[in-house]
């Protein structure tokens, strides 16, 4: 028998916008145990939920990039359930209305591309952390009420590997658009796989099994392939799949039983009827959109454009604080193109060395792009250049002070550089003859020279060119 | 309408984290005659099955949202002044298991 | 000097003349809540009002509510004074932020002296089922007739003449009930009219902040500080707030009246029904136009199972905050589903967990097209109907109850088809959001009773105008039980 996995994916993101979904509480992360909570957060009775413009805006940013169609009237239902980390004893959220529906993205696979639909997008609020100790767990209301997103794709994965490529698509797009910093290992974009197997032809869904936990691609895609394989082993066998929910455990990479599904449970959802249906003008639909952070796609052309070639972008947009950090630099003014090797090559080996991001980075963007700026415009070479550099590292002073500072000044004046190597050519005679005669490196030579006499400070280029035409006219 | 017996009752009680006495159920189922007797009553009322259910009022759409700006938390002695079994600045809870 | 019957605009009058302090009043009230014996409160803030009087800012003394002692209902939160519902799962609760309508009185200079009962969690019509007992009706001596709920310690103190104003809250009729019963002006204003921000919720979708005094002006003059959209609450409404005591003393000649028919066959108390056909003579007299209206039967039968469905269901989930993890009176257990089990099995009555079941159970998804979808379609029936009739009236009245205060023997929040109509159809003012107030209009053994009006969303002007002609047909105004 032959199976084919039918794979659907719910993924929530944690926004990470200023305040809560509901509350003005503030919203930051790694901060001490319940220092970031607003008596709505605690569900202190009488307390009410106030809606967050921003979420809403970030809403519509990614229903849009997920070609969704955006429902104009915003209203929440209320989802009943009783747990330890809900301090509401409910979770306000989007059961009936959600924002975005009927979507799709188009992923890249080995197979080629696949377009993969999205059923919905919805808002809601997150749960309070729980800390478990050996015999008893701690309640951190800081996480309580931080926005998120969930979208629930349509079942149109088959394997590992589209799922996989699925999540690393929207982790993309909610980065980009400043919706999420996306850290699976953070828990700030959480996975759920709903998997069944079924013959291939067959036209009915087998029994679904959800595997949760899964903090890394490489987990989702291991996961599913291991569960798919532990399926069709017991369909094979005669076996029957048992509706349950299965966490993926990194040791073994394998699949192992949470617990087993029993009725389904019925969270008697009903109109959270504390917010009045908030009605979303055209204008503001269209606004959050035209002022939407560009996607990475979007951005790859813009790079394109300014000659950059495919790995360079690439290697920019991989990374999307770094992508961040050269829009802001090219803003300086300075040539796009230099700006990117500086923080391919340079850049990139401090962060390498000192083992820190981007965001670590001394250096602002807008100094960096000064400095280049100085180095095109020929004030300085590149080689001091790097000196600079490598001072602001330390101190992010602006690069013309770490200039005046260490001393540093091209000669590019054309006169004085000119007198100067015609007092050198004068008393080198034996280089132009050696030139003249076919030894190119003779001009290295006269170069040390010039070098020598301005202390480093002609420009390389200039001094080069001047030489050539003195020595031409001898 | 179906019947509404006290084991149904029983359950949903506890769905809602509470126990009731075996009094009160049988009490309750008899509420709940009466509730079904009206509500199949209103079943009839010509036109409530095409009504869309109402939840507000009246209209009371809005535009209204609130502008993304943290406030002050809580003081954490203040926000955990009212709780029972507070160690480490945290809700102490028996462990929960997942 | 007695201040018992003196309104919040004569006391105000009293203060500006120096003719007493507000220390002196604040003293005084909190005097007469002390010798209450008709279990009106649940917490008299003794040293906390004393405090606040000290700190008055006296440039504020031409606010009409400075100096003013007030009472709140015990389901408002306040900061600093314990705050219990009274429910037992709240024992011990004591908030860290005061509701937006505590906020505004107070910002005013008013000082709240006491936080009166009610029945648990605001869920009962009786006064009978909070967990300090029953609230007794302050006009009967013999203590053995209910005033009314649930904002039943409100209604007595404001009937006993401790204080001139005290919060409610009404879902179904809980203080235009017992407004009628303690002979008090019962006001509750447009849904989304007045801030809930701090109101322990019942029914999201039927609450209302509501109030007592005794005439009519002081109602207008106390929405003149409370309405009014609040950030904090998504459903306060951003409609301008008029002066609503500007056109109190207009005439009402030409407005239109509606006599609710069915409501008026549906009871039997001929005394009162006499008293209230001569009120409706009175405005005719003063220029309205009065004439019976008809609302299908079928429809004003419809309304309190329709309530009873759709309040279970909202209070369900309004209530399930309460576990005794973060606040109130945890019982502990071996785990955290039995910690929130003891607590709850504890904390709530037995009525309370019916009302509870019924709500859940009409949710499921099974139950919910017979049960909560088809109250939510049938609300919408009610409200239809109802704003038919407010196309053609300016206001709609009625008796606001059948009879005078009953004896507690027979009265019960069991649900039964006992007084189907009578006796519940104001939540119609619950469903549709209406402005709607009850006032004196007699006595029958010495006993009160009132008339409701009632007029459609924020036509608050209107209705307080009528509401004041009514008042001088009847000249029953400021009443307090005296001590016999």
């Amino acid at each position: 028998m032959e199976f084919e996995a039918i794979i659907g994916l719910e993924i929530h993101v944690e926004m990470k916008t200023k305040s809560k979904m509901f509350s003005s509480g503030p919203v930051s992360f790694g901060e001490d145990p319940n220092t970031r909570v607003n008596p709505v957060d605690m569900a202190f009775p009488g307390t009410m939920p106030t809606v967050n413009k921003q979420a809403v805006i970030n809403a519509i940013r990614v229903s849009n990039a997920l070609h969704m169609d955006i429902d104009d009237t915003v209203i929440f239902e209320r989802k009943n359930y009783f747990y330890s980390d809900l301090p509401k004893g409910y979770q306000i959220t989007q059961q009936f209305r959600p924002i975005g529906s009927n979507g799709y993205l188009t992923i890249e696979t080995s197979n080629g591309p696949k377009k993969i639909e999205i059923e919905r997008l919805h808002m809601e609020e997150d749960t309070c952390k729980q800390l478990h100790s050996w015999d008893f767990s701690l309640l951190d209301y800081n996480r309580a009420g931080i926005p998120l997103i969930e979208i629930v794709s349509r079942p149109d994965m088959r394997n590992g590997e589209e799922a996989a490529k699925y999540v690393e698509k929207i982790r993309s797009i909610v980065t980009f658009l400043d919706v999420s910093d996306g850290k699976m290992e953070e828990g700030s974009l959480r996975c759920d796989v709903n998997i069944s197997l079924r013959e291939v032809g067959a036209t009915k869904f087998g029994t679904k099994v959800e595997i949760k936990n899964l903090n890394s691609l490489n987990n989702i895609q291991k996961a599913i392939d291991f569960e798919i394989s532990r399926q069709s082993i017991i369909l094979e066998f005669g076996g029957q799949i048992e509706q349950e929910t299965r966490r993926f455990d990194e040791g073994s990479k394998e699949t192992v039983l949470m617990r087993v599904k029993t009725d389904a449970v019925d969270y008697k959802y009903f109109t959270e009827s504390n917010i009045a249906p908030i009605k979303l003008s055209k204008e503001f639909i269209e606004d959050a959109i035209k002022t939407s952070p560009e996607l990475a796609e979007t951005k790859l052309e813009r790079y394109k454009s300014f000659g950059l070639n495919d790995y360079d972008s690439n290697l920019l947009i991989a990374d999307h604080d770094i992508s961040n950090y050269y829009d802001q630099g090219v803003k300086s003014g300075c040539s796009p193109k230099l700006l990117a090797n500086w923080i391919i090559g340079d850049v990139q080996s401090v962060l390498n060395r000192d083992c820190i991001s981007i965001k670590e980075f001394k250096i602002t963007p807008e100094n960096l792009g000064k400095l280049v700026l100085l180095i095109e415009s020929n004030k300085v070479s590149n080689k001091q250049g790097r000196d600079i550099f490598a001072e602001m590292v330390n101190t992010n002073e602006d690069p013309e002070a770490v200039m005046n500072k260490l001393g540093i000044s091209q000669v590019s004046d054309e006169d004085e550089l000119r007198k100067v190597i015609i007092e050198i050519l004068d008393v080198n005679e034996q280089s132009i003859i050696d030139y003249k005669n076919g030894k190119g490196r003779a001009i290295g030579f006269i170069v040390g020279q010039v070098m020598k006499k301005t202390q480093g400070k002609a420009n390389p280029a200039l001094a080069n060119k001047i030489i050539l035409e003195e020595i031409g006219r001898r | 309408m179906k019947k509404v017996t006290k084991e149904v009752l029983k359950s949903n009680a506890e769905k809602l984290m509470f126990e009731m006495s075996d009094e009160d159920l049988d009490l309750l189922v008899n509420e709940f005659g009466v509730i079904q007797e009206q509500m199949s009553l209103i079943g009839e009322i010509e036109g409530v099955d095409e009504t869309t259910p109402m939840t507000f009022p009246f209209d009371v759409t809005s535009t209204f949202l609130r502008e993304d700006v943290a406030s002050e938390p809580l003081d954490r002695e203040l926000a955990l002044r009212n709780a029972k079994d507070v160690v480490d600045g945290q809700i102490r809870l028996p462990k929960v298991v997942k | 000097m007695n201040y018992r019957n003196l309104s919040i605009t004569e006391l105000h009058n009293l203060l500006l003349e120096d003719k007493v302090t507000p220390l002196e009043l604040v003293k005084e009230a909190i005097k007469l809540a002390k010798e209450d014996d008709n279990n009106a409160f649940e917490y008299i803030c003794d040293e906390e009002a004393l405090k606040k009087v000290e700190s008055l800012d006296s440039s504020k003394k031409n606010n009409l509510f400075y100096g003013i002692p007030v009472v709140v209902k015990d389901n408002f939160s306040t900061k600093d004074i314990p705050t219990t519902a009274s429910s037992n799962i709240l024992n011990g609760y004591v908030p860290i932020f005061s509701a937006e309508v505590v906020e505004r009185l107070e910002a005013q200079g008013a000082i709240v002296i006491a936080k009166s009962t009610l029945d648990e969690l605001a869920m009962g019509g009786t006064g009978t089922s909070g967990h300090k007992g029953t609230t007794f009706n302050p006009w009967d001596k013999s203590k053995t007739r209910l005033v009314g709920g649930s904002s039943c310690g409100s209604a007595a103190s404001v009937a006993k003449g401790i204080v001139p104003f005290a919060l409610g809250s009404d879902t179904g009729d809980s203080v235009r009930k017992p407004a009628s019963y303690a002979g008090l002006v019962g006001f509750k204003p447009t849904w989304g009219r007045i801030s809930r921000y701090g109101l322990f919720p019942f029914a999201t979708s039927l609450d209302h902040v509501a109030y007592f005094t005794r005439n009519v002006s002081d109602a207008a003059i106390s929405l003149n500080v409370l309405a009014g959209h609040d950030d904090k609450d998504f459903s306060s409404s951003f409609k301008e707030v008029p002066d609503y005591s500007k056109h109190l003393t207009d005439s009402i000649k030409g407005k239109k009246i509606g006599i609710i028919k069915g409501v008026v066959n549906s009871m039997s108390d001929k005394d009162i029904i006499a008293v209230f056909n001569k009120t409706a003579e009175g405005l005719k007299e003063k220029g309205a136009i009065v004439e019976e209206v008809e609302i299908d039967e079928k429809l004003l039968k419809a309304i309190f199972p329709t309530y009873v469905i759709i309040s279970c269901a909202e209070s369900t989930s309004n209530n399930a905050n309460l576990d005794g993890i973060k606040f109130g009176a945890r019982v502990e257990g071996d785990s955290f589903e039995e910690v929130m089990t003891n607590t709850r099995t504890k904390g709530f009555s037995r009525l309370i967990k019916r009302r509870f079941v019924i709500g859940a159970y009409s949710l499921l998804r099974e139950n919910a097209d017979e049960l909560f979808i088809r109250a939510q379609k049938c609300r919408r029936l009610i409200v239809d109907a109802f704003n038919k009739a407010f196309e053609s009236y300016d206001a709609l009245i009625a008796p606001a109850a059948p009879s005078v205060a009953p004896e507690f023997a027979h009265k019960s929040d069991a649900l039964d088809n006992e007084y189907l109509i009578a006796d519940n159809y104001m939540a119609y003012g619950n469903m549709g959001g209406y402005p709607s107030i009850t006032l004196p209009i007699g006595f029958k053994d010495k006993l009160p009773f009132g008339i409701n009006l009632t007029a459609k969303p924020f036509d608050e002007v209107n209705l307080l105008n009528i509401a004041n002609a009514v008042e001088s047909v009847t000249g029953l105004k400021d009443l307090v039980a005296e001590d016999r």
